[in-house]
C-alpha cells in the first residue's frame, strides 16, 4: 500500500491543546507512502468526514489513518465514511492521540513528538492492512429464557407476544419465583399473588411459550443467532401429559409433615405435591428424598389413587436440545442466611445473632408467608416457636448487606422499602403490636417510596432506631435485642418476642456454574455482569445473551420488569433481521502449521475453538488442527498469543502488522 | 463542652491528629459509617460520655480534643467487642489504644485520673521489678489515689489466702527490660517510633 | 516416632498473676498436666507481658515486652503453654501484628535489641486439652467424672476476641469450654453471658464497674440454673470469686426480714430472688478433679467463694 492519507484531528482544543497537530501532520506527510496529510478542527463532524472523502477520491488513496480519539469512540464513523469513498472500511484505521497522548501529558514538546510516533507506527499497521468482509450468520427466531420468576415471565411473554417462539426453563416444579411467595408489594399494597398468577397462566396459555418446568441447563452450544442448548427434564414421576391436577394423590399421600419449601419450611407438604394452590403447572412433583416408595419400596399409595394412572415411579431425568438464537438470563435471588458458613467461605455467618438457632428470628421472606393469606398461618402474624401472637417485633436492616466483614459490601437495595411494608402489615394485623426498626439509613429513592416510609413512620407508628443491633440472646421466652439508637448516644435493650432479619440479596446457588455453562462473566459475588454499566444494562459481553433481573444484582419488581421488557426488546431487535453481520476481525488458524495441542482451546474464552480432522484423499486422518468458528470468535487475540507454533492470526492484528509498528519506532 | 458549637474549616479540624491516631491503630477512620454496632454492645457504654461510635465520628470530624477532654477513652474495657462486630473492620479498640497513648503522651487533660494512675503504677511495677506484684500495686493505687480505705477488708484476707505476696524473688532479665524501655525512649526522641 | 506415641511437652508462661492472685491456677495447672503425664517447663525468668495497661497506653511498650517473652520461651523446648487468658491475647496478638506489619516489627527488634521470634506456637490450656491431648483420650483418662456438676463455662473477652487473632474458637459461638466440660462428665449450661466482659482490670481503678458487670455474669449463670462457673482467666476468677460478697451487698435484693413481710409477694413473685454463692474454678481445676488428682492439692483454700459445700453436695471430695 503506498498511497496513505492521514488525518490529525484538534478534537476541538482536546488534542490540540497540549499537541502541536500541524506538525503532526507534516511529519506524517513525510513518512514514505503517505500520499496525503492533514489536520482538521473536527474530524467526525460532517464536514471533517467530507474532508476524508474527498481526499480519497482526488489523492486516489487505498488506505486512511484518522490520529483522533480512541477507536472504541468513533472507528465506526470513519470507516463508514472510508466506504462511501470507494474503500474497504478495514482499510481505515485510528491513531490514538487523545486518550492515549493530549489527556494524559502535559508538556506540550514531549506529546507532539509521542503523537507523531503513534501516527508513525499506525501508518505502518495501514500499510499491512487487508481488505476484509463482514462475516454474516443466520438468525434462528426462538428465544430461552432461563428463570420463571417475575423476570422470566415478562421476557417470555413479551417475546411471545412480538411472535417469536419461547422456551422458558425453570428449575422448580412451577413458575412464579419469589414474587408468588410475597404477600403485599410496596409501595400500593397490592396482592402479590393477584397480580402474579394472572401472568403465569398467561405463559401457560401462550401458543408461542413452550414452558419446561423442573428443568435445568445442561449444556450451552453456539453462538449469537444459533445457540443450541441441551435441556435436562428432571424427573417429575408424573406424566404430564396425563395428570389431570385433581390433586387426590396429595391428599391421599400418608407423608404429609415434609417442610415446604415454598413457605420457607414453615408450613407441611406431602412428598408428592406442587408447592402451592396457583402453581402453574398444576402437575405434582415427587420429591423423591421424603417419598416411602423410593425409598423402602413400600406404599405406591399415589399411584393406586391416581384415576389417569399419571404417576410413574419409573420415569427418568430425559433430555432434549433446543435451538434459539437468542438467550434471556433470569435466575433471580436467594437470601442470606446468618448460619455458620463453611470454613474458608468468602461469607460469614451471625454468630452475634446466633447463628440462626433461635426460632423466634427469622428473615423477612418468612415473615412474608406469615403475612399471606395463604401462608401457613393463614395471615396471620404467629411466631415460629410456640405460635403465640408477638406484641413486640424488631426488624433489623442491613443484615448481611453492607458489611465487609461478612462478605459483602453491597446495599441490597429493597430492605428498606419492604421492611417498612413489613411494619405495615403488622399493624394491620395486630393493633395493639409495636414495631421497631434498627437502620442506618432509609434508602427510598422511587416513585413514591419516600412517601411509603413516612407513612409507616407517621402514620402505623413504627418505631425507627438509627442505629444497629450489637447481639441478640434468648431470655426465657424473648429475644433480647441489643441496640443502640446513635442520635440519642444510648444503648438500647428491647425484649422481642419475633425478630425479623432483612437479610442480603444473593445470587442463586450455582449462579456461577450456569454462568460457566453459558460463558459470560460474573462479579465476585457471582450476580451477572452487563456489558456496560450505563449504555448496556442488559446485554452481557457475550453477544446474544441477555440479563433480567435479580441476578445481575439486587432488584426490586418494577426494576426488574423494566429490565426484563428491556432484555426482550433487545432479542427483538436481534430477531428484526434475518442475517446478523459480524464483525471479521476473528481469528485464523493456518492449517499448516498448527500441530494440534489446542493450546488455543484452553484458553479462548467464547469457546469458539473447535478440533478439526484433516484427511487425505482416501479418508484417512491424517492430523487435527484447530478451527476458529467465526460466528463465536470475539476477536480478543489470547488463542493467538498463546499458539505456540505462531499458526494463528487474527484478521487485523496479524503478526506482520505488529512486527512493522514495532519496526517503526 | 459536649454541646459546644463547632466551627469546622481546615484550621480547627485537627487532621494530623487523626494521622497519627491511624498510624497507630492500624485502622482507617473513614471507613466508619456509624451504624452503632460497636456502640450497642459495649460494655462500658453506659459509662462514657462519648459512646464508642461517637469517638470515631469526631475523629472523623477532626475533634480529637474533643475525645481527650473527656474520660471515654479511659472507661474502655479492651475487651475487643467492638473490632470483632464491625461491619467495616473498623479496629475500634486498637483506635482506642492510640487515643489513649496520645492523651497520656499530652498528659492528657482527661478528667479520669484514677484509671491513668493505675496504669502508671501497672508499667512502674514492671520497668522496676518485671513482674507485677499485685499486693504493691494496690496499696501504691490506694496511697496515691487518696483513698486509702478502698477494699480495706479485701487486703488481709487475701493475704491469709495466699492470693498476695508479701515478697517477691529478683528477675535476672531485670536489666533487660530497662534496655527495653530506655531504647523505645530513645527511639521516640529521635522521631523512630511514634 | 509417630506423633501419638510422643509424650506431649511444653514450655510454660505462667504470667505474673499465676503466682499471686491466680496462684490456684497455677497449682492445678501443674498437678493436671503431671496427672495427664504431660511435660510443662517453665520458662526462667519471664516476665510481665504487660497485660491491658501497656498496650492501653503504649503499644510499642506491649509488642516489646512480649516479643521479648517470646524469645526467652524459644530457650525451652515445646510449644509455649499458656494458662492465663490476658497474657494469652497479648502473646497472639504480637505474633499477629509482627508478622503483618514490618514497621512495627522493625521497631521491636530495636527494643528488644535482637530478632522478634514469632513462629513458636502459643497454645491455651484449653487448646492442649481439647486438640493436642484431644477430646476423646481427656474422656479416656477421667477418673472421677463430675457427674450432675452444672458448669456455666465463661469464655469472658479474650480467649475468642478479635477475629483471626487468638484463633482458639469461633469469635461468637464457641465450644470448647463445653467440649472439654462434656469430656469430663460434668453438664454444661447453656446461658447469656459468657462472652460479657467482667469489668477486667477497672477492679483496681473503678471497681463499681466490675460490681455492675460481673452481677451480670452471676445472675445470669444462676438463671441458667448452673452451680458454679468455670474460667481460664486469674483476672476474671478475681471478679467473680473475691468481690462476689460485694456484688451481693451492692445489688442484692433489700433484706428479707425488713422488706420480705410488707412487700414480699409483689417484689419477688412469691419467692426470694436467687441469691446462691457461685464458686468461680479454673478450667485445670476442674479437670484434674475429674483426673482424680486430690482436692488438696488444687488451690482450692485459696478460693474466697468455698467451693467445697458444692463439690461435697456432688459427691465430688
Amino acid at each position: 500500500m503506498s498511497r496513505i492519507g492521514v488525518f490529525v484531528c484538534h478534537c476541538g482544543e482536546n488534542i490540540s491543546r497540549t499537541v502541536d497537530v500541524e506538525q503532526v501532520a507534516k511529519a506524517a506527510g513525510e513518512i514514505p507512502g503517505v500520499a496525503f496529510s492533514c489536520d482538521y478542527k473536527y474530524m467526525c463532524s460532517d464536514p471533517g468526514q467530507t474532508l476524508l472523502k474527498k481526499a480519497v477520491a482526488e489523492h486516489k488513496l487505498d488506505g486512511v489513518l484518522v490520529a483522533a480519539c480512541s477507536p472504541r469512540m468513533h472507528e465506526k464513523t470513519f470507516r463508514k465514511a472510508a466506504e462511501a469513498a470507494g474503500l474497504n472500511p478495514y482499510l481505515c484505521e485510528m491513531a490514538n492521540i487523545r486518550e492515549h497522548c493530549s489527556w494524559v501529558h502535559e508538556d506540550r514538546d514531549m506529546a507532539t513528538a509521542k503523537a507523531k510516533d503513534i501516527v508513525k507506527l499506525m501508518v505502518e499497521r495501514v500499510r499491512k492492512g487487508k481488505s476484509l468482509a463482514p462475516i454474516t450468520v443466520p438468525v434462528t427466531k426462538r428465544a430461552l429464557v432461563i428463570g420463571g420468576g417475575i423476570a422470566g415471565i415478562q421476557a417470555a411473554l413479551d417475546i411471545a407476544d412480538a411472535g417469536h417462539k419461547v422456551v422458558l426453563v425453570e428449575r422448580e416444579p412451577s413458575i412464579g419465583g419469589h414474587m408468588a411467595q410475597l404477600s403485599e408489594t410496596f409501595p400500593t399494597l397490592d396482592c402479590s399473588q393477584c397480580i402474579m398468577t394472572p401472568k403465569m397462566v398467561d405463559v401457560a396459555n401462550h401458543p408461542n411459550i413452550t414452558l419446561f418446568t423442573y428443568s435445568e441447563i445442561e449444556k450451552v452450544d453456539g453462538y449469537i443467532g444459533n445457540f443450541q442448548v441441551t435441556v435436562k427434564h428432571k424427573a417429575r414421576s408424573v406424566d404430564e401429559s396425563k395428570c389431570t391436577g385433581c390433586g387426590i394423590c396429595m391428599t391421599k399421600c400418608p407423608k404429609k409433615k415434609i417442610p415446604n419449601e415454598f413457605d420457607q419450611g414453615h408450613g407441611m407438604r406431602p412428598a408428592i405435591y406442587v408447592p402451592f394452590p396457583q402453581a402453574v403447572p398444576n402437575t405434582p412433583v415427587i420429591d423423591r428424598e421424603n417419598c416411602t416408595m423410593f425409598q423402602s419400596g413400600k406404599c405406591g399409595v399415589c399411584a393406586k389413587v391416581c384415576g389417569p394412572g399419571a404417576v410413574d415411579y419409573e420415569q427418568q431425568d430425559t433430555f432434549t436440545v433446543e435451538d434459539v438464537g437468542a438467550i434471556v438470563v433470569a435466575t433471580g435471588f436467594k437470601l442470606y442466611t446468618i448460619d455458620r458458613k463453611p470454613e474458608g467461605s468468602p461469607i460469614q455467618g451471625y454468630g452475634e445473632f446466633g447463628y440462626g438457632t433461635i426460632p423466634d428470628i427469622i428473615d423477612g421472606m418468612t415473615f412474608e408467608r406469615l403475612a399471606s393469606a395463604s401462608g401457613p398461618t393463614g395471615g396471620k402474624i404467629l411466631r415460629p416457636s410456640d405460635g403465640k401472637e408477638p406484641k413486640q417485633v424488631v426488624f433489623i436492616q442491613c443484615v448481611g448487606s453492607r458489611a465487609r466483614e461478612k462478605g459483602i459490601s453491597y446495599c441490597s437495595k429493597v430492605c428498606c422499602m419492604y421492611t417498612a411494608k413489613h411494619t405495615m402489615l403488622y399493624h394491620h394485623k395486630v393493633h395493639d403490636g409495636q414495631a421497631y426498626v434498627f437502620f442506618m439509613d432509609a434508602r427510598t429513592p422511587g416513585k413514591g417510596y419516600d412517601e411509603f416510609w413516612r407513612r409507616a413512620v407517621e402514620e402505623e407508628e413504627a418505631v425507627y432506631i438509627r442505629g444497629m443491633v450489637s447481639r441478640m440472646y434468648q431470655r426465657g421466652d424473648k429475644i433480647v435485642v441489643m441496640g443502640s439508637d446513635i442520635q440519642v448516644g444510648v444503648q438500647v435493650e428491647i425484649e422481642a418476642d419475633l425478630v425479623v432479619l432483612a437479610t442480603a440479596v444473593q445470587p442463586q446457588d450455582g449462579a456461577d456454574l450456569l454462568a460457566q455453562k453459558l460463558g459470560i462473566s460474573y462479579d465476585k459475588y457471582n450476580f451477572y455482569s452487563e456489558a456496560h454499566a450505563k449504555l448496556k444494562p442488559v446485554e452481557c459481553a457475550t453477544a446474544g445473551i441477555y440479563l433480567a433481573g435479580a441476578c445481575q444484582g439486587p432488584k426490586d419488581i418494577p426494576d426488574t420488569v423494566s429490565q426484563a421488557s428491556a432484555a426482550a426488546a433487545k432479542v427483538m431487535t436481534l430477531f428484526a433481521k434475518d442475517k446478523l453481520e459480524r464483525d471479521p476481525v476473528v481469528a485464523k488458524v493456518n492449517e499448516k502449521y498448527c500441530v494440534g495441542c489446542f493450546a488455543c482451546k484452553k484458553v479462548c474464552a467464547y469457546g469458539a475453538i473447535e478440533e478439526k480432522e484433516i484427511r487425505d484423499r482416501q479418508g484417512n486422518l491424517v492430523k487435527k488442527v484447530a478451527y476458529v468458528n467465526p460466528g463465536v470468535c470475539g476477536g480478543c487475540g489470547t488463542c493467538q498469543a498463546t499458539c505456540p507454533s505462531k499458526s494463528i492470526e487474527l484478521d487485523g492484528y496479524t503478526d506482520e502488522q505488529i512486527m512493522a509498528m514495532i519496526e517503526a519506532l | 463542652m459536649k454541646n459546644k458549637l463547632m466551627h469546622l474549616s481546615n484550621e480547627t479540624m485537627n487532621i494530623g491528629f487523626v494521622k497519627k491516631v491511624e498510624a497507630l491503630s492500624g485502622s482507617s477512620v473513614r471507613r466508619c459509617f456509624q451504624c452503632g454496632k460497636c456502640s450497642a454492645g459495649c460494655p462500658m457504654s453506659t459509662f462514657m460520655e462519648h459512646p464508642p461510635n461517637r469517638v470515631v465520628r469526631l475523629l472523623q470530624l477532626g475533634q480529637g480534643q474533643r475525645i481527650l477532654a473527656g474520660r471515654s477513652i479511659w472507661y474502655c474495657a479492651s475487651c475487643e467487642t467492638c473490632t470483632t462486630r464491625c461491619p467495616n473492620k473498623v479496629d475500634l479498640a486498637a483506635i482506642m489504644d492510640a487515643l489513649r497513648k496520645l492523651s497520656w503522651d499530652a498528659d492528657g487533660p482527661s478528667k479520669e485520673s484514677y484509671v491513668q494512675l493505675a496504669n502508671r503504677l501497672f508499667i512502674e511495677n514492671i520497668r522496676t521489678y518485671g513482674r507485677q506484684y499485685e499486693l504493691r500495686l494496690g496499696a501504691a493505687f490506694n496511697m496515691k489515689s487518696g483513698q486509702f480505705l478502698k477494699d480495706l477488708m479485701l487486703g488481709p484476707k487475701l493475704i491469709s489466702k495466699g492470693k498476695l505476696k508479701m515478697f517477691h524473688s529478683k528477675n535476672k532479665n531485670i536489666a533487660e527490660i530497662e534496655g527495653i524501655f530506655k531504647r523505645i525512649e530513645e527511639m521516640r526522641k529521635k522521631g523512630e517510633a511514634l | 516416632m509417630t506423633p501419638g506415641k510422643k509424650r506431649l511437652s511444653y514450655s510454660y508462661y505462667p504470667g505474673c498473676s499465676l503466682h499471686a492472685s491466680g496462684r490456684e491456677y497455677d497449682i492445678s495447672t501443674r498437678a493436671l498436666f503431671k496427672a495427664l503425664n504431660v511435660g510443662l517447663k517453665e520458662v526462667p525468668d519471664w516476665f510481665c507481658c504487660g497485660a491491658t495497661p501497656a498496650h492501653n497506653v503504649d503499644e510499642l511498650l506491649s509488642l516489646s515486652l512480649c516479643a521479648k517473652n517470646l524469645s526467652l520461651a524459644e530457650e525451652v523446648e515445646g510449644d509455649l503453654a499458656v494458662a492465663c487468658a490476658a497474657c494469652f491475647s497479648r502473646l497472639k496478638t504480637t505474633q499477629h501484628h509482627l508478622k503483618e506489619d514490618d514497621t512495627k516489627r522493625k521497631q521491636v527488634e530495636v527494643a528488644i535489641d535482637g530478632p522478634a521470634a514469632l513462629n513458636k506456637p502459643v497454645k491455651h490450656i484449653l487448646e492442649i486439652l481439647a486438640r493436642e491431648y484431644g477430646l476423646a483420650k481427656l474422656e479416656e483418662s477421667v477418673k472421677k467424672p463430675l457427674m450432675g456438676l452444672k458448669v456455666a463455662p465463661y469464655y469472658g473477652c479474650l480467649l475468642t476476641r478479635p477475629p483471626g487473632v487468638p484463633e482458639l474458637d469461633d469469635c461468637e459461638d464457641p465450644s470448647i469450654m463445653e467440649d472439654v466440660l462434656r469430656a469430663l462428665g460434668a453438664e454444661p449450661v447453656k446461658w447469656s453471658h459468657r462472652m460479657e466482659c467482667c469489668g477486667a482490670n477497672f477492679t483496681l481503678s473503678r471497681p463499681g464497674v466490675v460490681l455492675k458487670l460481673s452481677n451480670a455474669i452471676l445472675e445470669s449463670a444462676r438463671i441458667a440454673g448452673a452451680d458454679c462457673i468455670m474460667v481460664a482467666c486469674p483476672l476474671c476468677h478475681g471478679n467473680l470469686d473475691i468481690r462476689q460478697k460485694e456484688i451481693k451487698e451492692a445489688f442484692g435484693a433489700p433484706d428479707s426480714t425488713l422488706f420480705g413481710n410488707i412487700f414480699g409477694s409483689e417484689l419477688h413473685g412469691g419467692s426470694a430472688p436467687d441469691q446462691r454463692d457461685l464458686p468461680i474454678f479454673y478450667v485445670t481445676q476442674l479437670a484434674a478433679l475429674a483426673m482424680g488428682v486430690a482436692s488438696e492439692s488444687l488451690g482450692f483454700e485459696s478460693v474466697i467463694t468455698d467451693p467445697k459445700p458444692l463439690l461435697r453436695d456432688k459427691q465430688l471430695l
